[in-house]
């Protein structure tokens, strides 16, 4: 594994990690959490996350490089660490997951809908165990054959313009809303996956600029978001928005050409070469931290999580449950994506004083 | 190698199999092209469905089937018991409605519409002037089958300026926006052909009156930015019998909202339109500057008042249809908009407009 990542590859990455299935249901969010041109509420998201970045830059800085893994282990016992191992590696696999069994789900409401879902669910995992058991900088150099494969779709909001109307976007701001710190919360689900960057550490070298990447990664994703949310408000009105439970589904399917209907079929098989990433490197992730409990090897070890992960999603039937577990376990994610980091550094910072850094 | 081969067959098989679960074929699916919607008593609703049929052994081209149920999908599975073929909506052009039932709103029956993902948010939504269902029925026999020879019909009349193309789509965006009422064509029977019978106007989801075919140019006009119109007008103005005929028609529209002293508020609509003349049976020479000018300021007045009277309908039947509503929400803040009952206010607004037109060019003849 002498191969480093490359700055491209990594912004490609994380970029696609942290396009997920939200993106489907993300205008609505922002229509019924902040009301009137709630798509604002992405620019403030987006300044926390690069908060985040900076916290996660901090630890890359002090820690001059070394894997999360080596920081922890050089303070702290295993006995300890090793729960806490368990507990994100089972975070991480039941998001790539659940998130897989969203995706299957929201699939069927449009096709295939009496099919036993679990089917679709274990074509999705054979395909992401396929790319797990490469290394890191394979599945890099899948999600960028896969980013070319969907972001032309960006170009497809030129449909919209006919029928988009600044009017409709009205100039109040965040009004006919309740905003809480939940309506936060659920619109910062939509950026998570930019934290697996952590993991990447010993996979990349001076010349990737890794944080550099990943704060381009967060400024495309917000980008991609903002120009979708303003296009999806001026194009149904915020009032109408709230009551779509897919609005890129309907818009998708607003889509047609004089030779096919149904587009929304189409058009959301590819969000699967997004998704699929979202889930590999989730699931790759676990599979990184379960190396250091269990000393398998990596293809036994993704098998084993794949099909505990793959048991446990037989319990979320409905699309609401399976979205209510996501956003639980999106909250545990935050906590992680903001504690991990701080952890990390008040570490370093301690190892650095008891002189233990050199 | 070999063992990558055994899997990517397996896959591939499981890939291929899976399709075989859920099954649709062509010959046994009842595509529902078009359906209607009418109203009896006690809430319910008599449904009614044409499918295209293209069997070789059956001389018809389409089948009609009606029932009455509590819902529509309620009697899309009365219906079901009528016929061989397994009914699905993924191919629904129109949507039609009949007046009575347009009347005491057609809300209840979108909602299906909507929630169905299978059903486009393009169908076109039309009302008849009558019943529903008893058009949909009838054939014609010199045109297509009637849902086609509708949806064709609307969408051709569209294109002119005719008639607005109300799609699922653009009703429920016009219905949840509070600064503007969604309008939708309306067609009747005329014995041997159907023909459009105006633009029915909504007040939320309930139809509240109409505007005569005659005037729809204007009302587009007045209703948004408008290309590739056609207008004939007669000029008793300037002489009895002048004429003319105005195509290549497009405008553009300014609103402007003002607050009066006494905080009244004042709408002004001005509207630039720009034409070319393709007839014109009348004294004055349009090649004379002077002239043409003089014949441009007549048409411009003759809009306007035609403008006017379409207003002072709208107003009265307290219809927001051009969406005024939007720019008065977007002059003030929110508290204010919410505390203005924008329904109750409307009617008595102030509405200014002037159109002015410059004609483009003239044709061949001088």
């Amino acid at each position: 594994m002498n191969d480093k990542l490359s700055h491209f590859h990594v912004t490609i990455l994380i970029y696609i990690t942290q396009t997920g299935a939200v993106i489907i249901t993300l205008p609505r969010l922002l229509a019924e959490h902040f009301g009137t041109n709630g798509w604002l509420s992405l620019l403030f998201v987006y300044m926390v996350v690069s908060v985040n970045l900076l916290l996660i830059t901090a630890v890359y800085r002090l820690g001059k490089g070394k894997s999360i893994f080596e920081i922890m282990e050089r303070s702290i016992s295993k006995i300890i660490l090793y729960p806490f191992y368990l507990a994100i590696a089972s975070l991480w696999a039941m998001l790539g997951c659940l998130a897989a069994k969203q995706y299957v789900l929201i699939f069927q409401m449009i096709a295939f809908p009496t099919t036993n879902p679990m089917i679709f669910k274990l074509l999705i995992d054979i395909l992401a165990f396929i790319l797990i058991i490469k290394n890191v900088y394979k599945i890099a150099k899948a999600a960028t054959v896969f980013f070319w494969m969907i972001v032309w779709m960006i170009l497809l909001l030129f449909y919209f313009y006919g029928d988009f109307e600044w009017s409709r976007l009205t100039p109040f701001v965040f009004q006919d809303s309740a905003i809480t710190l939940n309506s936060f919360f659920s619109i910062y689900l939509a950026f998570l996956g930019y934290e697996v960057c952590l993991l990447l550490f010993p996979y990349v070298d001076k010349r990737t600029k890794l944080m550099k990447a990943v704060q381009i990664s967060n400024l495309m994703l917000t980008f991609t978001y903002v120009y979708l949310s303003i296009i999806a408000y001026g194009f149904y009105g915020y009032k109408h928005l709230k009551t779509l439970e897919y609005p890129l589904l309907n818009m998708f399917a607003y889509i047609q050409f004089p030779f096919v209907q149904g587009t929304e079929n189409l058009l959301f098989g590819f969000l699967l070469f997004s998704i699929i990433i979202t889930i590999v490197m989730y699931w790759w992730g676990a599979k990184e931290i379960s190396v250091q409990i269990l000393p398998l090897k990596g293809r036994v070890l993704a098998f084993i999580i794949l099909f505990i992960s793959f048991c446990i999603s037989y319990i979320p039937k409905s699309i609401n449950d399976t979205e209510r577990w996501l956003s639980i376990l999106g909250y545990a994610e935050i906590g992680l994506s903001f504690g991990l980091p701080i952890g990390l550094i008040l570490l370093l910072l301690i190892q650095r004083m008891r002189g233990e850094a050199r | 190698m070999i063992n990558k081969g055994v899997g990517l067959c397996f896959l591939g098989c499981l890939v291929l199999l899976t399709g075989c679960n859920d099954q649709r074929i062509l010959e046994e699916t009842g595509f529902i092209q078009s359906a209607s919607y009418d109203e009896l008593t006690n809430n319910r609703i008599v449904y009614g469905i044409s499918i295209p049929i293209a069997n070789p052994e059956i001389k018809a081209t389409r089948a009609f089937l009606m029932t009455d149920a509590m819902s529509s999908k309620q009697a899309r599975t009365h219906l079901s018991r009528q016929t061989n073929l397994q009914l699905v909506s993924g191919q629904l052009r129109v949507a039609l409605f009949g007046l009575p039932l347009a009347k005491k709103g057609i809300w209840r029956i979108m909602d299906t519409l909507i929630r169905d993902p299978t059903i486009s948010e393009k169908i076109k939504i039309i009302i008849v002037n009558g019943e529903a269902a008893g058009l949909l029925k009838k054939n014609f026999k010199e045109f297509p089958r009637t849902g086609q020879y509708i949806d064709r019909l609307i969408k051709k009349e569209a294109i002119r300026h005719s008639t607005p193309l109300t799609t699922l789509y653009s009703f429920s965006r016009d219905y949840y926006d509070d600064g503007i009422d969604p309008v939708v064509p309306i067609i009747k029977d005329t014995g041997k052909t159907i023909s459009l019978d105006g633009i029915a106007l909504f007040q939320d989801d309930t139809y509240k009156g109409k505007i005569n075919p005659e005037e729809a140019v204007v009302f587009a006009i007045l209703r948004g930015n408008f290309k590739q119109g056609e207008v004939s007008l007669a000029l008793p103005k300037q002489s009895q019998d002048t004429t003319v005929m105005l195509s290549s028609l497009n405008s553009s529209r300014k609103v402007n909202v003002k607050y009066e002293d006494d905080g009244n508020i004042r709408i002004n609509i001005q509207i630039q339109a720009t034409a070319t003349v393709s007839e014109y049976i009348g004294e004055l020479k349009l090649s004379n500057d002077a002239e043409r000018r003089e014949i441009e300021r007549v048409i411009s007045d003759q809009i306007t008042e035609q403008a006017e009277r379409i207003l002072k309908t709208l107003q009265r039947f307290s219809t927001d249809s051009l969406g005024l509503g939007t720019y008065v929400r977007n002059s003030m803040t929110f508290a204010e908009w919410q505390k203005l009952n924008w329904h109750d206010q409307y009617p008595n607004v102030n509405i200014e407009c002037r159109i002015k037109l410059r004609i483009k060019d003239y044709g061949f003849r001088r």
